[in-house]
């Protein structure tokens, strides 16, 4: 493990054991134990990249950019979920003294993930991660969310069966697990078995075509402060950054070859099927459960080159991922709590009563299509270099025409729930309250900040490789 | 020796908060505590092979059944009192004997961390490769366990508010 980055995941454990026994009556001490856990992170994370972003320091800290903006973007989407759940209102069924605690755990996991130093620590925490979220899934105790739980229990333990076999296959002819031993010795026909075996497991992990059927149902039927943290942070931490992992650990060896073609083949796959169902979508949250299938699919795509160019824009493309996807699952929880549904059919001209809610929705919505000034079209424009570069000239073009399919079923969405006439039942709609806008106020600043400011960012990430 | 000391009186607290407690939640995480101490009394005797077991199965695994059988545990059946007092005068005991053995025990461990001390230079053992090249997975225990605890008060708690509706 990266020892410079221990304290990141030490805390949040500490943290979340200590809550039962420090504040066990008392709800509004957990939360505030919670929030500050996660804030004082994030604070410390922000301070060190502002340092270098405004002051141009490098001193500061540390060299390992890539877990360090990794552990930034778990920090953030964590804290946001627990700022978010607090004035949310949990259901009376939901045991705060648990609910925290395994949020924090979560947190904790992901950071351990970030900084382990070998595939074994790696799947430990993969593990631990899957547990987690197994729980939180069904935090409001609806027949939905058992459903959504059972189902993420029996789609993703298998994947974990087939990396454990992955990871005693590699044993058979290496001394250690290491990361480094590994990438020396890449070359033998039981490490191509193994790799492959760990990768198609990470794969279902992250829900990428073929083995995408978990994830709507999951995303859709999951307690709403849940699914975000599910479809922001843990699928794209637990499976797609072990894949970037490998694909570091293999680029410049002869092993490219072979999962390059895998890679490709579902990325493409997943960005075009994600695409076309997601515009056949009559619910909010089931539509941008496809389009998450489709944006993982791009980094996917971006990590199959094995080239620099490519490993940083899938690294790009997943943290700004990671902010589409926590504004919008965060805006779909208000409009839900506020009209009482999902159902796009039923939606209708919330602009007018729920302004801040519908722009902040509609400027996560346009970054993820990839239009000019946001974030997104950066990380898709470097995506589509890299593909280009690489050879791969018609996956290129798919992509790109993709992202269209991308602006258009989003297009279809702002229509439907945001513009248009006010129908008469939802006169009394109020805008969430002033708290639940925060999180995703602040994060469409970042979504803004990082597209106008990019040529900062990008000179901070090509540190990477 | 002041190290031993703190884990001895963690071991004796623990023992007694474990058996005076009220609740079978706090019996089950003080005798987790319990085994703790022992477990870094390994630890510090250079038995870290011990340790590593002691930790996950006594600390961790055991822990979690107790857990999950007393969340299954009706509520009804903890709602009769008992009277403890009686039990008071167990403490009492144990505070002379942590005494005692203060005095007399620490000489006899000292012989026998020289004794471990002097076997393992007699060939490499496996524990030692466990504790000195796979720290890490002690983390890793910790949050896995850790998360199965909350993990089983989150699902068992919610069924028993179902089953009152």
């Amino acid at each position: 493990m990266v020892v410079d980055f221990l304290s990141y995941s030490l805390i949040p454990l500490f943290s979340a054991l200590a809550i039962p026994f420090i504040a066990r009556k008392n709800k509004r001490l957990i939360e505030l134990l919670s929030n500050v856990t996660l804030l004082s992170g994030l604070l410390n994370l922000s301070y060190i990249l502002l340092s270098y972003l405004i002051k141009n320091n490098y001193e500061t800290f540390t060299m390992d950019v890539y877990s360090f903006s990794m552990i930034f973007t778990i920090y953030l989407v964590g804290l946001s979920i627990t700022f978010f759940s607090t004035h949310y209102g949990i259901e009376n069924d939901t045991n705060p003294t648990s609910y925290y605690p395994l949020i924090l755990i979560g947190v904790s996991a992901m950071s351990s993930i970030v900084i382990a130093q070998d595939i074994f620590t790696l799947y430990i925490f993969v593990e631990a991660l899957s547990v987690v979220s197994f729980a939180l899934i069904t935090s409001d105790n609806s027949h939905t969310s058992i459903e959504a739980s059972i189902k993420y229990f029996f789609l993703t333990f298998p994947a974990s069966v087939l990396i454990i076999f992955g990871i005693s296959i590699l044993l058979l002819n290496h001394p250690n697990l290491d990361f480094s031993t590994i990438k020396d010795t890449s070359s033998k026909f039981l490490t191509i078995i193994a790799l492959s075996m760990i990768t198609v497991g990470f794969l279902i992990k992250s829900g990428i075509v073929p083995f995408h059927f978990w994830t709507p149902d999951v995303y859709q039927g999951a307690y709403s402060p849940i699914s975000a943290l599910l479809a922001g942070i843990i699928t794209k931490i637990g499976g797609v950054y072990a894949i970037i992992k490998i694909g570091i650990l293999i680029s410049n060896s002869q092993l490219n070859y072979f999962i390059s073609k895998i890679l490709l083949l579902s990325g493409i796959l997943s960005v075009l099927i994600g695409a076309f169902l997601a515009m056949i979508q009559k619910d909010f949250k089931r539509m941008l459960a496809y389009s998450s299938i489709s944006q993982m699919g791009y980094i996917i795509l971006a990590v199959a080159t094995f080239t620099p160019l490519g490993i940083i824009a899938a690294v790009f493309h997943l943290i700004n991922h990671a902010t589409f996807k926590t504004v919008l699952f965060l805006n779909s929880a208000c409009v839900e709590k506020q009209t009482g549904t999902t159902n796009i059919l039923e939606l209708k001209g919330l602009e007018h009563r729920m302004p801040t809610t519908a722009w902040t929705s509609i400027i996560a919505m346009m970054a993820t299509a990839g239009i000019p000034p946001l974030s997104g079209f950066w990380s898709k424009l470097l995506i589509i270099v890299a593909l280009w570069k690489n050879g791969n000239i018609y996956y290129a073009i798919i992509a790109l025409i993709a992202s269209i399919i991308t602006l258009a079923y989003f297009m279809i969405l702002q229509k439907k729930v945001f513009f248009g006439k006010l129908p008469e039942k939802f006169d009394g709609v109020k805008e969430a309250k002033f708290q639940l806008l925060i999180p995703v106020v602040v994060i469409s600043g970042i979504i803004i900040f990082s597209g106008l400011f990019f040529d900062r960012v990008y000179s901070y990430l090509s540190r990477i490789v | 020796m002041s190290i031993y000391l703190l884990i001895y009186f963690l071991i004796i607290v623990s023992a007694v908060l474990s058996v005076i407690s009220k609740k079978l939640i706090n019996s089950a995480i003080m005798l987790a505590v319990l085994s703790v101490g022992v477990s870094l009394l390994f630890f510090t005797y250079e038995a870290p092979w011990a340790g590593v077991f002691e930790l996950s199965v006594c600390a961790g695994l055991i822990t979690v059944i107790f857990i999950s059988a007393v969340s299954l545990v009706k509520q009804d059946d903890e709602a009769f009192k008992e009277n403890r007092v009686k039990y008071t005068i167990f403490p009492l005991i144990l505070i002379i004997f942590a005494i005692l053995s203060s005095i007399f025990v620490p000489d006899y461990f000292s012989k026998l961390s020289n004794f471990s001390i002097y076997l393992e230079n007699q060939n490499e053992p496996v524990g030692k490769f466990i504790w000195l090249y796979r720290g890490v997975d002690i983390i890793g225990q910790l949050t896995l366990l850790s998360a199965s605890v909350f993990v089983i008060k989150h699902i068992f708690k919610k069924k028993k508010t179902a089953e009152e509706r």
